[in-house]
C-alpha cells in the first residue's frame, strides 16, 4: 500500500512518538528541502546585494515572483503524486492568460463571469488530458506534450499571433490604449500596508487548498495509492479512472490560476508567456522531494521547493549576476538538492 | 528495456507527427499560384515571403506592413510562410518557392550562415530575393534592406545624455546577449555614453521579456535608493521596469527609453505618459514592397536599403515622431 504523506500526516503522527521521530524527522524530504532553502538564504546572507537582501521588499519581491512558478506546481504535485507529469502548464496559462485579457479588456466582461470561465477552461484543458490518460491509457508524457503543443496554438489562434493589450485601434487607424481592468490592478495590488502582494496571498491559498485535498480528503490517499501500484488501488476499490482525471484537472485548473496572475502583472495576455515553466514547475516539486515515481510527496514539500527557486533566482538577481553563470548555478544547485534526496533512500 | 524501446518510438513518432503538423501549418495563406500568372506581359506577379518566427509582434508586424502595402497593388499575390523559428524549415520554403517558380521572393532570415546557399540558388534560377532585417553571408542576393541597431543604440545613448544632462544613475536591461540586435543596441549605447558622468549602476539580461524585466527591476530598485533613468533594449522591457517601479512608488522619479516602437505597443506606452522616449526599429515591410515592384519592373534598386529610424516622445508624438541618424 502506498506510503503516507511525508510532510503533512508525519508532524502529526511523530508529535507522540518524540525522541524516536526527531531522529526520523532528520533524515526526511521535508528536512532535507528545508536544509536545501536554509542553504539558499544562506548564500543571501553572504550575497547579499548592498544589504538588499535585508530589506523586507526584496522577500516580498521573490515571493510574488516565485508565486506563479508555485501555482504550477501546486497543479503539478498532484499529478506527479499519482506517477504522471504535466507538461502542458504553460501553454494553459498563455492560453488562459490570453483569454482573461480578452474577455476584461475588450468584451469588459465581470471578473465574476471571466474569472470562472477562465477556470472552467483550465479545468477543461486537464480533464481532457486526463481523460485520454485514463481512459486510453496512453502516457502522460505524450498526451500532455499534444495539449502543451494544442494550447499554445489555440493562445495564438485567439490572440491573432499578437499581445492582447489594452492598446486599441482606431477606425482611421491609430492606435489607443484603454483603461487597465480594475481586476488587473486588484490582483496586482498589496496588502497589509504593501508588505504582501495580492499574488503571493492566492499563492498561499493555493497551497492550502492543495493541503486540504491531498491530506484531508479521501481524494488525496486516493491519488497516494495511484501512484504507489495502480494495479492494487484498482483492486481495492479506488475509482482511478476519476482520479486520474481530477488529478490532471487540477493541474489545470492552478494554470488557469497562475496564467489569471501571469496576465494581471504583465497588463496584457501574452500568447507566447509561459514558455519553459512546466520544467521550471516540475524542478520545484522534485527540489522540494515529491518523488516523480509517484506515490509520496506532498505540498508542504512543494512550498519549499518554491521557496528555494524563488529565492535563488532573487539572489542571483540582485547580485547582478551575469545570465550565463545564472544557468549554470542553477543547475549546480538543482543536482545537489537531488542528491539530497537521494542519499536519504 | 523493451519498455524503454517503446517509449523511445512513441516519442519519436509523437515529435515526427508534431513536425508534420508544424509543415502543414506554414501552407500558403493565400490561394495564389503559378496559374494565376498570366504568359507573356506580366500582368500580376507573386511575391513569397519568408518569416523566421511569427512568434514575436515585430515580425507579426513585419508581415502586416508587407500585406498592407502588396494590397495597394492589387497585380501583386502574396504567398506568407512561417518558419516557426526553425532554420531547416526556412531553406524549405526557398525550395518550395523555387519549385513554384514565384517572380520574387522576400526572406527574413533566422540566421546567416545555413540561409545563405539557399538564397543564392535562388538568385542563380533567376528569381530575385529581397532580404529582410537579418542578412545572409556574402552578396549574392538582389537587396538588403534593414536597419542599424549600433545606430540606434548610440542614438539612444545620446538622447540620453542630452536628456540627464550628461549625469545621472542608470539601469540597462539587455536584450537577449547572445543576439547580435540585443549585442548592437548595448554596444551604440555605450557608446554614445562614454566619457560623460552617467553611470550604469545595474545591468541585466532580460531576454526580451517583460517579467524578466520586472524582475531584474524589482532587485535595482532594492539595491538603489537612486535611479534616474532605465534604458531597456525593447519596449515591453521598458514596461515591465515602470510596473516595477510604480509598484515601489517610484514610477514619478525614473525615466524610461525603450526601443522598437510598434504602433500599438511602445507608442501608445508614450501616449499613455509610462515610456518617455521610444526608438523606432523599422520593420522595412512597406520598403520591401516598394523595391519588390522596382525589381520586378526592370528598375535597379540599390545593393543595400538602410532604414532611417524615429524617435517618439510626448512632445512629437502627434507629429508621427521625430527622424533621427
Amino acid at each position: 500500500m502506498p506510503e503516507t504523506p511525508d510532510k503533512p500526516a508525519q508532524p502529526l503522527a511523530l508529535d507522540r512518538a518524540e525522541r524516536p521521530g526527531w531522529r526520523t524527522w532528520l533524515s526526511s524530504s521535508s528536512a532535507t528541502a528545508l536544509a536545501a532553502l536554509c542553504f539558499v538564504l544562506l548564500i543571501g546572507t553572504l550575497f547579499s546585494g548592498d544589504g538588499a537582501f535585508y530589506k523586507w521588499n526584496t522577500h516580498r519581491d521573490a515571493l510574488r515572483q516565485a508565486s506563479v512558478y508555485g501555482m504550477l506546481a501546486c497543479g503539478m504535485t498532484f499529478v506527479i503524486i499519482t506517477a504522471g507529469i504535466d507538461l502542458s502548464v504553460g501553454s494553459v496559462l498563455a492560453l488562459v492568460a490570453v483569454a482573461f485579457s480578452i474577455l476584461s479588456i475588450h468584451l469588459s466582461w465581470s471578473p465574476w463571469l471571466a474569472i470562472p470561465a477562465c477556470l472552467a477552461l483550465g479545468a477543461t484543458c486537464g480533464a481532457a488530458s486526463g481523460a485520454v490518460i485514463a481512459r486510453l491509457r496512453i502516457q502522460p508524457f505524450i498526451v500532455t506534450l499534444a495539449m502543451m503543443v494544442f494550447a499554445r496554438g489555440l493562445a495564438k489562434t485567439i490572440s491573432g499571433g499578437r499581445k492582447v493589450s489594452t492598446a486599441m485601434q482606431l477606425p482611421d487607424g491609430s492606435w489607443t490604449a484603454a483603461d487597465v481592468p480594475h481586476v488587473f490592478r486588484a490582483i496586482d495590488s498589496r496588502l497589509l500596508g504593501d508588505n504582501i502582494s495580492v499574488v503571493s496571498l492566492i499563492f498561499i491559498l493555493c497551497v492550502v487548498i492543495s493541503w486540504i485535498i491531498l491530506a484531508r480528503l479521501r481524494w488525496g490517499r486516493y491519488l497516494y495509492a495511484i501512484g504507489g501500484n495502480e494495479e492494487a488501488a484498482r483492486l481495492s476499490g479506488v475509482p482511478v479512472t476519476i482520479m486520474k482525471v481530477l488529478a490532471y484537472s487540477l493541474a489545470g485548473i492552478f494554470s488557469a490560476i497562475a496564467g489569471l496572475c501571469q496576465a494581471a502583472q504583465e497588463q496584457q495576455g501574452d500568447p507566447e508567456a509561459g514558455i519553459g515553466y512546466e520544467l521550471t514547475a516540475i524542478a520545484i516539486v522534485v527540489i522540494g522531494g515529491t518523488n516523480l515515481m509517484g506515490g509520496r510527496g506532498g505540498i508542504g514539500l512543494t512550498l519549499l521547493g518554491t521557496l528555494t527557486i524563488g529565492y535563488l533566482d532573487k539572489i542571483l538577481s540582485i547580485n547582478a549576476v551575469p545570465e550565463a553563470s545564472r544557468l549554470m548555478l542553477t543547475g549546480v544547485i538543482i543536482i545537489v538538492a537531488v542528491l539530497l534526496q537521494r542519499r536519504k533512500d | 528495456m523493451r519498455r524503454a524501446i517503446t517509449r523511445t518510438i512513441l516519442v519519436s513518432l509523437a515529435l515526427a507527427a508534431l513536425s508534420v503538423s508544424g509543415c502543414k501549418k506554414s501552407t500558403p495563406t493565400s490561394n495564389a499560384g503559378p496559374a494565376d500568372a498570366s504568359p507573356g506581359a506580366k500582368a500580376s506577379y507573386t511575391i513569397g515571403m519568408s518569416q523566421c518566427n511569427l512568434g514575436e509582434p515585430w515580425r507579426v508586424q513585419m508581415n502586416d506592413d508587407v500585406r498592407k502595402a502588396a494590397e495597394a497593388h492589387p497585380e501583386i499575390k502574396m504567398i506568407f510562410k512561417d518558419a516557426q523559428n526553425d532554420t531547416l524549415k526556412q531553406r524549405a520554403h526557398v525550395e518550395e518557392f523555387i519549385s513554384a517558380g514565384v517572380d520574387l521572393i522576400i526572406i527574413s532570415p533566422k540566421e546567416a550562415q545555413p540561409l545563405t546557399e539557399p538564397v543564392a540558388r535562388a538568385v542563380q534560377a533567376g528569381i530575385p530575393v529581397i532580404v529582410l532585417d537579418r542578412r545572409v553571408i556574402g552578396d549574392e542576393y538582389t537587396c538588403f534592406i534593414g536597419a542599424d541597431n549600433r545606430l540606434i543604440g548610440r542614438k539612444a545613448g545620446e538622447w540620453i545624455v542630452q536628456t540627464l544632462g550628461g549625469k545621472g544613475n542608470v539601469v540597462e536591461l539587455e536584450g537577449l546577449m547572445t543576439s547580435t540586435p540585443g549585442q548592437d543596441r548595448h554596444s551604440g549605447f555605450r557608446e554614445a555614453i562614454e566619457g560623460t558622468d552617467i553611470n550604469i549602476i545595474f545591468e541585466a539580461d532580460m531576454k526580451w521579456l517583460e517579467p524578466d524585466a520586472r524582475k531584474e527591476m524589482e532587485s535595482a530598485l532594492s539595491r538603489f535608493d537612486h535611479i534616474d533613468l532605465v534604458y531597456a533594449h525593447n519596449d515591453p522591457g521598458a514596461h515591465g521596469a515602470y510596473l516595477a517601479a510604480q509598484a515601489a512608488g517610484r514610477a514619478d522619479q525614473i525615466k524610461f527609453v525603450g526601443i522598437d516602437a510598434l504602433p500599438q505597443e511602445g507608442v501608445v506606452y508614450v501616449k499613455q505618459g509610462i515610456l518617455d522616449a521610444t526608438f523606432q526599429y523599422p520593420t522595412g515591410g512597406a520598403e520591401a514592397i516598394d523595391a519588390a515592384l522596382k525589381i520586378l519592373r526592370g528598375e535597379s534598386v540599390p545593393k543595400e536599403i538602410t532604414l532611417g529610424s524615429r524617435v517618439f516622445t510626448e512632445d512629437n508624438l502627434d507629429a508621427g515622431g521625430e527622424p533621427i541618424g
